[in-house]
C-alpha cells in the first residue's frame, strides 16, 4: 500500500529559523549549567529533527529523554572510566615501586587497560546505534536489537587488529565487515536489517592515502632543490624555507582531507546501498563533492560565528543525511508490528564519554 | 461535532482515524470507530509527545508506541484535560526560562568560584607530615649537591634566625649555577649557589630568602601542585611522580597574587629584622638589566621567568624602605664570606 512516491520516501521539512530558538536556548542553558544541560539539549534537538523528517506518510518521532542520557553518562563514569583511571594509576605505581614482579604486572596492565578501552569503543558504537533505533518511532513502531553488543565489541578488537596488518591495507575490509555485522544485528518493527556491503571499489579510494605522503616528500625535495638553485651564495632565504614548509603542510593536510572524504563517501554509499529492511531497499546519494560542501560549510559556520554556529552543526548533518537518503520498495502496515527487542534502559553514555557523537 | 484523531495502537503500524469522545466521567475518554480499541483511557495517563504548534501528539503511559494526534485544535472540553507539552525540561518549564537562566547563572559563577578556591583549601588540608615527606622526596636528588661547611652552615642559620624562620623550615645551598631559589612543600627551601654568587650583598640574599619563606608560610608550593595535578596528586600516591612534581615547582609560575603575597611577607620580615629592602629592589633591577645583555640570557632567564619581574614589584620593595631607619647588614663580612665560599672557593659558574 505505502509506495515510494516521486518526491522521495524521505523528506526533511525543518527550517533553520524554526530551529534557531531551540539551538540558542540550548546553548544558553548549557552554558549556565556548566554543560549539564547538554543531555537535555541534545534530546530537544533530536526531537525537532526527527519530527521534521517524513518517511512515506508519517513523521519520525524521537522518544529518548535527557534524563536517560544523563544517567547513562553517570553510569559509564562510575562503572568504566573511574576503574580505568584507578587501574592506570595502580599500574604506574607498580612500575615505579621497583620490585620485579610489580614491574611486570604494571607493564602488562597498561596494554590491557588500553585494549579494554578499545573494546569499549566497539561496544559504544553498537549500543549507540541500538539506542537510537530503539528511541525512534514511526507509525508507533520502534527499532532495536536483541544483541547486547559484547560479541560485537570483541569482533571490533579483532577486526581492528587484522585491519592494521600489512600497513593498514585491510582497513576498508575491516570497516565494511563491522558495518555489516552491526546492521545485521539491528531490526525495526518485525523486520531485521540485512546488510551485504562489499569492499568493491573502496580500495581505489583508499590507496591514495599512501600516495599523499609520498607525493609530499617528492614535492618537498623538488622545492628544496629549486630554492637551493635560487640562492646564489648557497644560503637559502629563510623566508622561502618557512613559506615552502607552510605551503607543503597545507597541501598535505588538504589532500589528505580530500582523500578521506572521497573514501568516506564511497564507504557510506556502499554501506547504505546494500542495506535492506523487509522489502525496503535504501540508497545514499551523497558524492564526495556533497560531503566536501557539508564539511566546509560546517567549518565556515563555526569559524565565522566564533563557535556559536556549532549549535547548528547537528542540524546541518541531519538534514544532509535525510536529503541524500532514498528508499524503494513496499511496506505492509498490517504486517508492520511492534518490535519485540528489549528496550535499553540507558542512553548512549559510553558513546559520549569516548567522544564519538555525530548528530 | 466529532473530533477525529490519528491513532496508532503501538502493536501494529496500521493507522486508524477514530473519533475521540469524552466520557461521562470527564477524566476519561474513549476512541470510536475505524477498528480502534475503544478504551476507556484516562486523560491523566496521556504523555505529551507533540513538537509543533499545529499538531498535538500524545502517548499513553505504559503503552510504548500508542499515539493519538490531533490534526487541529481540540474542542475546549478535551483541551482542558490534555497535559501541557514539556518545552525546556520539567523544572525549567515550571520556573520559567529566564528566571531559571538567571538563577543557574548565579549558581554557575558560585561553582566556578568555589572550584578556583579549591586548590588552596586542599593544600591546607594536607597533613603536615605528608607535606614534609613530600618535600624531602622532592629535594632528594638536589640534596646530594647541597654544600656544607661549618662556617657556611652557621651563616645560613644566622640569616634564617634574622628572618625568624620557623623551626620546621630547612634551608639548603645547592651547588648549581642557576640564579634561582625554590620553596618545596614542607618548608624545604633551596638556594642555588648561582644566586649567592650573583648577589652583591647579603641583604639581597635575605630578600630572596624572605620571599621563599613567604611561599612556605602560604603553602604556595603545595597549592601550585594541587592546581597542576589535581586529584592525581592525592590518588596516585605522590611517590609515583616525584621528580615530575619537583620539576614543576622549579619552573612554577605562581599567580600574581601568590607572588605579591610572598613579597609582602619578605618585606615584613626584612623590616622586623632591620634589613634594608633597597638591595633586593636593586637585585631585581640588575637581573632584568643583565638579562638584556647577550650571553647571559640562558642563565638568568630561569629566575625571571618563574618570578615575573615587573617594575611595580621593584617599586614595592623600594617604597617599603623607611627614611631615617637604621638598617644593619643581614650578615657581617665574615659570615657573608663563609656563605659565598660554601660551595668551594671557585665560583660554581
Amino acid at each position: 500500500m505505502e509506495h515510494e512516491s516521486e518526491r522521495g520516501a524521505f523528506e526533511f521539512t525543518g527550517s533553520w529559523r524554526e530551529y534557531a530558538p531551540i539551538a540558542f536556548t540550548n546553548l544558553l542553558l548549557t552554558m549556565v549549567t556548566l554543560g549539564l544541560y547538554s543531555f537535555w539539549a541534545r534530546t530537544r534537538t533530536r526531537r525537532y529533527l526527527w519530527s521534521q523528517t517524513r518517511f512515506i506518510d508519517d513523521r519520525l518521532e524521537w522518544t529518548g529523554t535527557g534524563r536517560e542520557l544523563f544517567l547513562g553518562s553517570l553510569l559509564v563514569m562510575l562503572l568504566v572510566l573511574v576503574p580505568i583511571a584507578a587501574l592506570n594509576l595502580l599500574a604506574g605505581g607498580l612500575v615505579l615501586q621497583g620490585s620485579t614482579i610489580g614491574r611486570i604486572v604494571g607493564v602488562l596492565l597498561f596494554p590491557l587497560s588500553y585494549g579494554f578501552l578499545f573494546a569499549l569503543g566497539g561496544l559504544a558504537i553498537f549500543r549507540a546505534l541500538r539506542y537510537r533505533l530503539s528511541r525512534t518511532y514511526w507509525h508507533g513502531i520502534r527499532g532495536g536489537s536483541d544483541a547486547q553488543g559484547f560479541r560485537y565489541a570483541l569482533s571490533y578488537v579483532g577486526h581492528s587488529l587484522v585491519g592494521s596488518f600489512v600497513f593498514g591495507l585491510l582497513v576498508p575490509w575491516a570497516m565494511i565487515s563491522m558495518w555489516n555485522e552491526r546492521w545485521n544485528a539491528m531490526s525495526f518493527g518485525p523486520y531485521p536489517f540485512r546488510s551485504g556491503a562489499l569492499t568493491n571499489g573502496l580500495m581505489r579510494r583508499y590507496l591514495p592515502f599512501y600516495l599523499v605522503p609520498l607525493m609530499t616528500v617528492i614535492l618537498a625535495v623538488l622545492l628544496a632543490y629549486a630554492v637551493g638553485l635560487k640562492a646564489a651564495d648557497g644560503q637559502p632565504n629563510p623566508l622561502f624555507v618557512i613559506g615552502g614548509g607552510i605551503v607543503l603542510y597545507l597541501l598535505f593536510a588538504g589532500l589528505l582531507g580530500l582523500v578521506g572524504l572521497s573514501y568516506y563517501a564511497a564507504y557510506f554509499r556502499q554501506g547504505i546501498n546494500n542495506l535492506t529492511l523487509g522489502h525496503l531497499e535504501f540508497e545514499f546519494t551523497a558524492r564526495t563533492m556533497d560531503w566536501l560542501k557539508l564539511t566546509l560549510g560546517n567549518a565556515a559556520l563555526v569559524v565565522c560565528t566564533l563557535g556559536v554556529g556549532a549549535a547548528f552543526v547537528s542540524y546541518r548533518n541531519w538534514a544532509f543525511f535525510v536529503r541524500h537518503l532514498r528508499a524503494y520498495g513496499m511496506l505492509d502496515a498490517e504486517q508492520f508490528t511492534q518490535s519485540t527487542t528489549p528496550a535499553p534502559r540507558q542512553g548512549e553514555g559510553l558513546f559520549d564519554s569516548l567522544d564519538m557523537g555525530a548528530f | 461535532m466529532e473530533t477525529r484523531v490519528w491513532h496508532y495502537d503501538g502493536r501494529s503500524g496500521q493507522r486508524r482515524m477514530p473519533a475521540i469522545v469524552p466520557g461521562a466521567d470527564e477524566r476519561y475518554f474513549t476512541l470510536h470507530g475505524d477498528d480502534a480499541d475503544p478504551g476507556p483511557y484516562a486523560f491523566a495517563d496521556l504523555e505529551p509527545h507533540g513538537t509543533s504548534h499545529h499538531e498535538r501528539a500524545f502517548g499513553l503511559k505504559g503503552r510504548p508506541g500508542w499515539r493519538i494526534t490531533f490534526m487541529e485544535f481540540p474542542p475546549s472540553e478535551i483541551a482542558v484535560q490534555l497535559p501541557k507539552p514539556a518545552r525546556y525540561g520539567k523544572w525549567i518549564d515550571r520556573f520559567g526560562l529566564w528566571r531559571s537562566i538567571g538563577v543557574l547563572a548565579v549558581l554557575a559563577i558560585l561553582t566556578v568560584g568555589f572550584t578556583l578556591k579549591l586548590p588552596p583549601l586542599i593544600a591546607r588540608l594536607i597533613p603536615k607530615s605528608v607535606e614534609q615527606r613530600m618535600g624531602r622526596l622532592m629535594v632528594g636528588n638536589l640534596g646530594t649537591y647541597a654544600c656544607s661547611t661549618r662556617e657556611g652552615n652557621a651563616a645560613l642559620k644566622a640569616l634564617g634566625a634574622r628572618l625568624r624562620q620557623d623551626g620546621d623550615v630547612t634551608i639548603r645551598v645547592v651547588h648549581a649555577p642557576m640564579v634561582n631559589a625554590v620553596a618545596f612543600p614542607g618548608g624545604q627551601v633551596v638556594l642555588f649557589d648561582g644566586l649567592i654568587q650573583n648577589a652583591a650583598s647579603p641583604d639581597e640574599v635575605a630578600g630572596v630568602l624572605g620571599h621563599e619563606l613567604g611561599h612556605v608560610a602560604h603553602h604556595d608550593g603545595m597549592e601550585s601542585l594541587v592546581r597542576q595535578y589535581g586529584l592525581k596528586l592525592l590518588l596516585g600516591g605522590f611517590g609515583s611522580n616525584i621528580s615530575g612534581y619537583g620539576n614543576a615547582l622549579l619552573n612554577a609560575r605562581y599567580s600574581r597574587k601568590a607572588e605579591a603575597g610572598a613579597d609582602g611577607y619578605a618585606i615584613g620580615r626584612l623590616q622586623a629584622a632591620d634589613i634594608s629592602p633597597l638591595p633586593t629592589a636593586a637585585l631585581f633591577a640588575r637581573l632584568a638589566q643583565q638579562d638584556k645583555e647577550p650571553g647571559n640570557a640562558g642563565l638568568l632567564l630561569n629566575y625571571l621567568s618563574s618570578h615575573p619581574l615587573s617594575s611595580s614589584r621593584e617599586r614595592t620593595f623600594k617604597e617599603s624602605a623607611r627614611a631615617g631607619a637604621t638598617y644593619r647588614p643581614a650578615l657581617d663580612a665574615a659570615q657573608w664570606q663563609a656563605l659565598r665560599t660554601m660551595c668551594g672557593d671557585s665560583p660554581s659558574r
